[in-house]
């Protein structure tokens, strides 16, 4: 078990591997990921979920949809999974990655562990779906300051 | 949880995904962190009691930590949020549900109106459900926490956000404070378009 020494301890360390460089997939296309986690005691792991999801983010109210998901639960998968794991998905065709000013559309493929006990930590890995320019806001004199 | 980027995307810091109920830390009036385990201990079922303050005051948040809480105590029953005088049916509802000896946390109290309140209240001690409300104006119960805001609570908040990059200044924080009489969520959408304009400009 290897930590970096930059990680406070129990923290776990969550490395996922994109299969495109600068992590960018044009609509409709296959996406593979390799997933590998340190930092953690493998015995005090109860599961690992990865998914893959869209979400907004933005001034208002946020809404997300999962396209992908797996969950690991059985102890040999497990201790597997937390040393290399590979996932493949065919992503859909929309929505696409979109930079707006009020509201913007963010992919990524999320790493869930949860803890014997109950606790639990979350990685999201983002990566970019379409090539929509972003937005381009009217210009509007700032207020003071 | 940890966002690791994709490297052409540039994060608002002030996007409701930062500063939504439950996600920033309860401060008192002067920025001083709250001591949320002590007021989730102070209710028992059924007695009920109130976080007041006027909008964006971080009324909602503040119940959103207790809650968290009283879940993992076990203590709590459910969550609900009232718009609208309607809402009182979701509130029975929860109310019907929620096991005695438990407590229900409910959003936007005021907006059930006083006859809704007062039956829902009565409902509740029936049952043995405590309450804990967040309302703008006092709801007939005792006040479990009363929530001020100042410029330098704000600054406190936009410093434990994720890092803007120097995009906002301490001015800015001031002006956007005074500009929506101290309003915080106001104030935090202000700097989400200030951000948003000069990043763009970058």
């Amino acid at each position: 078990m290897n930590l970096p020494p930059d990680s406070p301890r129990g923290t776990p360390v969550i490395d996922v591997q994109f299969d495109r460089p600068g992590r960018r997939y044009d609509a409709a296309a296959p996406l593979a990921v390799r997933c590998h986690v340190d930092g953690v005691d493998p015995d005090a792991v109860r599961a690992i979920e990865l998914s893959v999801a869209w979400y907004t983010e933005g001034k208002g109210e946020e809404d997300l949809a999962v396209h992908a998901f797996e969950r690991i639960v059985e102890r040999d998968a497990l201790r597997a999974a937390l040393s290399d794991h590979a996932y493949e998905t065919r992503l859909p065709p929309s929505p696409l990655t979109y930079e707006g000013v009020i509201v913007k559309i963010r992919w990524c493929v999320r790493v869930r562990i949860f803890f014997i006990g109950g606790r639990d930590y979350v990685s999201e890995h983002e990566f970019e779906m379409g090539r929509v320019p972003p937005a381009r806001p009217p210009v509007i004199p700032e207020a003071a300051p | 949880m940890t966002t690791v980027r994709s490297p052409s995307m540039r994060p608002n810091p002030f996007a409701t995904r930062h500063t939504r109920p439950g996600r920033v830390m309860p401060r008192d009036g002067t920025g001083r962190p709250l001591d949320v385990a002590s007021l989730a201990s102070r209710i028992r079922a059924p007695d009920a009691a109130a976080i007041e303050g006027p909008h964006g005051a971080g009324k909602s948040n503040l119940l959103a930590a207790i809650a968290g809480r009283l879940a993992d105590a076990g203590a709590l029953a459910d969550t609900v949020r009232a718009r609208a005088r309607h809402d009182g049916s979701v509130v029975a509802t929860a109310i019907v549900r929620a096991r005695p000896g438990t407590i229900l946390c409910v959003d936007g109290w005021e907006s059930l109106g006083a006859v809704r309140a007062a039956v829902l209240r009565w409902m509740a001690r029936r049952r043995g459900v405590g309450l804990i409300v967040t309302t703008h104006r006092p709801a007939g119960m005792p006040t479990l926490a009363r929530c001020t805001t100042t410029a330098a609570l704000l600054g406190r908040i936009v410093a434990d956000l994720p890092d803007h990059g120097g995009l906002v200044t301490n001015a800015d924080v001031e002006h956007a404070y005074a500009a929506h009489g101290g309003n915080l969520r106001e104030a935090l959408y202000d700097l989400y378009d200030r951000f948003e304009r000069r990043a763009r400009r970058c």
